[in-house]
């Protein structure tokens, strides 16, 4: 279970602080329960997710989670350039406390990510399709209760938009998503639930039609 | 993957793992980040040692203090690059490693303390390999004290990660801090005494480099090393370790309130 509790954020910039981006987010998220976040550009939707992974702390309010969550997959931080894909994959396994299973966990991602010798060689010079294979296999070599995508199945090529798939369909049977997406279809397959993010505030429908729905009518029409 | 291998981790626990995750990525970064770095990392205080020591010895300089010239310069420039090696790098240490506070467990703080261990255990491999060298050369290079030299290096290192920790929150709250640091650290070598005998300067200018902590601290190593060196008589260790604690426990309570600010910028 998350609990976002009166949730406000904005950021400080050089120019001083920017608008409220969020403006009370009070939300529930119940365990076991996939949720699809709406809402147009700028609503605030990556940043409710970066708040909800812990990555950012809200300016005001209270998250608490009373599960295992991850990083925001797909997020472009975390890895380092000069350092190879192993290297890196080595040093996510040490924080996350698997220095015994070090090798089982590096061979399931490295046999994920397929990117092959590139694997060996520095994060800098992946093209960002590699890159977000690379993020993709990492998060999903350590179990947590709730997984954090964001766009995630947008990227990469047709044959690896499969495996992320039918991997995302696995998750689900002992894991719950949060996720972002603009493909409607991606929504409906894997979220049950949905949160409508609108001026600041956030709306919670128990089915992702009803959010989807309450997401079109608020676009005006051309 | 398999689920029963998770079980909460205490928080001593973590911090231990993310310590060895980050020291063995910076020594990576550190020494094996181009082709030449490792060799840079020894070549820049031997070539400083050098330089020094052929402009010392030009003016037939051969003893200062009563102890050789060689060993005066080495055991001093060491001293204050142990300092000055913790201390830069210490400070640096949140801004290049902003990528990794995207995980939860690692916190600003473990990478200046990881970075500050680093660099004092490069310098120890370094120092002991210039001397080493220095020794092959006909330089006496084995302290008469050697627990009063350890003890100098130890407190030299202590204020370089005290001031690391506190350099680092300054500099990443207000990024004008890192340019007036930069030109601070220049006077420092000079006013520190690594190529100026403090000893020889008259009072009342002599107190006041005196309220350098770390002038005590090379003076302190130059006099481990030799008992016969005429170190300045106003030399106070509980000075130099009294300030490195001060130091480090402001930095520390610095980056207990800034943590949140420094990882969300």
């Amino acid at each position: 279970m998350i609990i976002v509790d009166e949730v406000h954020k904005r950021y400080h910039t050089d120019h001083g602080p920017s608008r409220w981006v969020l403006q009370g987010v009070t939300l529930t998220i119940p365990p076991k329960v996939s949720v699809g976040l709406v809402g147009c550009n700028g609503a605030g939707k990556s940043t409710l997710l970066r708040l909800i992974g812990g990555v950012d702390h809200p300016s005001k309010g209270r998250i608490e989670r009373q599960c295992r969550v991850s990083w925001p997959m797909g997020f472009g931080g975390g890895l380092q350039g000069s350092l190879s894909g192993r290297q890196n994959a080595k040093f996510i396994c040490r924080v996350h406390g698997h220095e015994e299973e070090i090798s089982d966990r590096i061979a399931y991602i490295q046999d994920f990510a397929q990117l092959g010798v590139a694997f060996e060689e520095p994060v800098n010079t992946y093209s960002s399709g590699m890159k977000s294979r690379l993020q993709f296999a990492l998060s999903l070599a350590f179990d947590f209760d709730v997984y954090i995508s964001d766009e995630v199945t947008a990227t990469g090529d047709a044959a690896f938009k499969n495996k992320a798939a039918s991997a995302f369909k696995k998750l689900a049977d002992h894991a719950s998503l949060i996720m972002v997406s603009h493909g409607e279809g991606t929504l409906r397959q894997f979220c049950s639930a949905g949160i409508w993010l609108h001026e600041g505030k956030a709306h919670w429908f128990d089915d992702i039609e009803d959010a989807l729905k309450a997401y079109k009518e608020s676009i005006p029409a051309s | 993957m398999n689920h029963s291998t998770y079980t909460h981790r205490s928080s001593f626990k973590i911090a231990y793992s993310v310590w060895k995750a980050l020291f063995l990525r910076e020594a990576v970064t550190r020494i094996a980040a181009s082709r030449t770095a490792a060799m840079w990392l020894l070549l820049e205080p031997v070539a400083h040692v050098g330089f020094m020591l052929f402009l010392f010895l030009a003016v037939r300089l051969t003893q200062i203090g009563g102890i050789e010239t060689g060993v005066w310069l080495m055991v001093g420039l060491l001293a204050f690059l142990m300092f000055r090696r913790t201390a830069t790098q210490a400070q640096n240490a949140v801004g290049s490693n902003l990528a990794l506070f995207a995980y939860r467990q690692v916190l600003p703080v473990d990478t200046v303390l990881v970075r500050a261990c680093l660099e004092g255990f490069l310098t120890i491999i370094i120092a002991l390999l210039i001397f080493a060298c220095a020794g092959l050369f006909g330089l006496n290079v084995f302290p008469t004290d050697p627990l009063a030299v350890i003890e100098a290096f130890a407190g030299m290192w202590l204020m370089g990660l005290g001031f690391g920790l506190t350099v680092s929150v300054a500099q990443q709250l207000l990024p004008d801090v890192g340019k007036i640091i930069d030109l601070l650290m220049m006077p420092l070598y000079l006013i520190s005494g690594v190529i100026l005998p403090i000893a020889s300067v008259p009072q009342p200018y002599r107190d006041m480099l005196l309220l350098n902590p770390l002038a005590h601290g090379l003076e302190a190593a130059r006099l481990g090393f030799s008992p016969y060196y005429y170190a300045v008589p106003e030399l106070d260790m509980g000075f130099l370790w009294g300030s490195a604690l001060v130091l480090v426990f402001f930095g520390l309570v610095l980056h207990r309130r800034f943590a949140r600010r420094l990882m969300t910028l």
